[in-house]
């Protein structure tokens, strides 16, 4: 491993910066989210940005149950994020609808259908901490040894 | 003047306030241990009666399934909302989660639930076909047939006067056959469940 590279890892285990995408949800996990920006949870002590920015971000939090209109503009979304990307889906409307999975309700879950999930976080609403654990179990299997992952 | 600035540098210069200002870290978070989390078993034997199943709000979260001699329920992740209803509503005690049996025992709740028929008038075209399908008419009533008229009063529904009567809502064991076999989706059961508490407790 060069130390080029291991400058980078450091780096980047300290900076992992996130975006999150609301797909139809009842807000109950957007605001979840926002206790982990919170001082009791404070994400930002472990090196995680919030930004609503897709090109700025490296993780997408996909929260709600992917009501028909966000087929095509969330597929948008995650092609604007620079790799290494990942996207978590926060809670359970992205992975099974949740309780609006049911008849004549508009919408089109698992949100896994249009982007690639990689880890899915189950709750309706997750705690905080789950949430937490997810993200930064996940961005060193991101971004440990990106380039020499690629260069192979 | 002077010495407040010397205050404020002896302050900030301990080695304990850089420590605490450099690497701020808070609490480690842990669970308590009354968080409703998703429901655990017990060890205590599930006797299928699927009420967990028929209370749970979110779809497909409990399933009760059989193995080889025991049945079990099981939760579903990515859908259990972790509510706590079937932990409540379970008569045996088989799940736990957080303090919804202990409230359930201090608080002496419970869970009572019935079935409400109600047709509708304007869709009902009064064909009897509820009446005759309903297997516990078929045991109050065995001569009940055809056009869904009776003699007997012991039966849940009858057609008189032109139109469905509901007499014994009481006796309905929601098994629904009467909704599936009408044409018209004019009748409809509903599952009604009610927190009751003891009183004195």
């Amino acid at each position: 491993m060069s130390i080029l590279q291991k400058i980078k890892n450091t780096v980047r285990s300290r900076s992992i910066h996130v975006a999150y995408v609301d797909v139809g949800s009842c807000n109950g996990c957007d605001i979840e989210v926002l206790a982990c920006l919170a001082p009791r949870y404070d994400i930002e002590q472990y090196g995680i940005y919030v930004h609503n920015n897709p090109r700025e971000a490296d993780v997408l939090l996909v929260i709600g149950s992917m009501t028909p209109q966000w087929v095509d503009k969330l597929q948008d979304i995650w092609e604007k994020i620079p790799e290494p990307k990942v996207a978590i889906a926060i809670g359970n409307c992205p992975i099974s609808g949740c309780v609006f999975n049911r008849w004549h309700s508009y919408i089109e879950p698992p949100v896994a259908k249009y982007i690639p999930i990689a880890a899915q976080v189950p709750g309706c609403p997750p705690r905080p901490t789950e949430i937490l654990n997810a993200i930064l179990a996940l961005a060193p299997t991101l971004f440990n040894d990106y380039e020499e992952k690629k260069q192979k | 003047m002077s010495t407040s600035i010397i205050w404020y540098l002896r302050e900030f210069l301990r080695m304990e306030w850089l420590r605490t200002f450099l690497f701020a870290k808070t609490a480690p978070l842990v669970t308590p241990p009354y968080f409703k989390d998703y429901p655990l078993p017990t060890g205590n034997e599930c006797t299928a009666c699927y009420n967990c199943m028929m209370i749970c709000p979110a779809p497909g979260a409990i399933e009760v399934l059989r193995h080889t001699d025991h049945w079990k329920p099981m939760i579903h992740r990515g859908h259990c909302i972790r509510c706590g209803l079937c932990v409540e509503a379970c008569p045996e005690d088989v799940l736990w989660s957080g303090r919804v049996l202990d409230a359930k025992r201090n608080d002496a709740t419970d869970l009572r639930s019935w079935y409400r028929l109600t047709v509708d008038d304007t869709l009902c075209m009064r064909c009897g076909n509820c009446a005759v399908s309903c297997p516990v008419n078929k045991q109050a009533d065995p001569s009940l047939a055809s056009t869904g008229t009776a003699s007997s009063d012991e039966v849940i529904m009858k057609i008189e006067g032109g139109r469905v009567r509901v007499i014994h809502e009481e006796k309905c064991t929601g098994c629904k056959t009467c909704e599936n076999n009408c044409p018209n989706k004019a009748i409809r059961v509903a599952r009604m469940v009610e927190g009751i508490q003891e009183r004195g407790a």
